[in-house]
């Protein structure tokens, strides 16, 4: 009875062992990964960042479900080479950048966020941009723009985001890319951007600059036309 | 509203005037944050840009007459 004991015990620990091996070297399968759902950072070198689930949607006609199988990105106006890229072209084709910016809303609340993007002068320069073109004007999927001057877009690194904190932009925040307009009103930073137009007509007016709010856009200033 | 107004006029026209504004307020609050639901009941009316300098313009008429509204009600009751 003794000896079963001890034989059952010395099997009991045989196969403890056993598993614990198997589990450890694995068996080829285990090297499979599972891509689990995305986490966003909301820590960035030291620095706290905001939630996606921060913004307040305040676009004019709600969040759009842009598909990205149809979806172009074109480059046209005032470029010698007009250029339509697919989603997976911007994104793969183009060096992408990293950087945190604070958006500020008129309405009043903000958000900082961990955006990863391209430069927008990097695209605009395969299109090869026309002497005069003096403003560039961003077009969004729901029929809303907007508009820079063409050097803030050079001279300030300026990008358009795929991703933010970590996560591709969800289509509620403007998959697949948003303007990262920094140091400008939130109405600045056009989401679900489909073209970018440039222009020789300083005058033009976005969808708010045409009812009153500043062309300019610059934060330290105020939001409506003076 | 004749026979109110003859009563204490100045102290009525405070409280219809605090009511106004204070609906006003409300009013452009939402026309700012809820601007596509406001702008359609206001038949375009009240647009976001429009509630955003009503509101703004709002915050002194609001706590001047607010103001008086309390200075008269204590008066009011500090009175024998």
């Amino acid at each position: 009875m003794k000896t079963f004991s001890s034989i059952t015990i010395l099997l009991a620990v045989l196969l403890v062992i056993l598993n614990a091996g198997i589990g450890c070297l694995g068996d080829g399968t285990m090297d499979e990964t599972n891509e689990l759902k995305p986490v966003e950072v909301r820590d960035y070198q030291g620095e706290k960042l905001s939630s996606i689930n921060e913004f307040r949607e305040n676009s004019i006609k709600g969040p759009q479900q842009v598909g990205v199988e149809s979806y172009r990105l074109k480059v046209s106006g005032l470029v010698e080479d007009p250029r339509a890229y697919t989603y997976d072209e911007v994104i793969s084709n183009y060096q992408s950048y990293e950087k945190v910016v604070t958006l500020d809303c008129v309405e009043g609340w903000s958000v900082t966020i961990l955006w990863k993007g391209l430069l927008i002068k990097d695209l605009l320069a395969e299109a090869k941009p026309l002497s005069n073109a003096r403003v560039v004007i961003f077009h969004a999927y729901d029929g809303y723009t907007t508009s820079l001057p063409i050097e803030y877009i050079m001279y300030n690194d300026i990008i358009i985001a795929y991703k933010m904190n970590g996560v591709t932009i969800p289509p509620e925040r403007g998959f697949p890319f948003e303007l990262v307009a920094e140091s400008k009103w939130g109405y600045k930073w056009i989401k679900w951007i489909t073209e970018i137009e440039l222009s020789d007509d300083v005058n033009y007016r976005g969808y708010w600059e045409q009812r009153g709010y500043s062309n300019s856009g610059d934060l330290d200033k105020g939001f409506f036309e003076r | 509203m004749k026979n109110i107004l003859k009563k204490n006029p100045a102290r009525q026209i405070v409280h219809w005037l605090l009511l106004a504004v204070l609906a006003l307020y409300l009013l452009t609050g939402f026309g700012i944050t809820e601007y596509r639901v406001v702008e359609h009941l206001t038949f375009g009316l009240l647009t976001k840009p429009l509630a955003f300098k009503v509101h703004d313009n709002l915050i002194i008429p609001f706590i001047v007459l607010l103001g008086l509204h309390i200075y008269q009600q204590t008066k009011k009751k500090s009175r024998p």
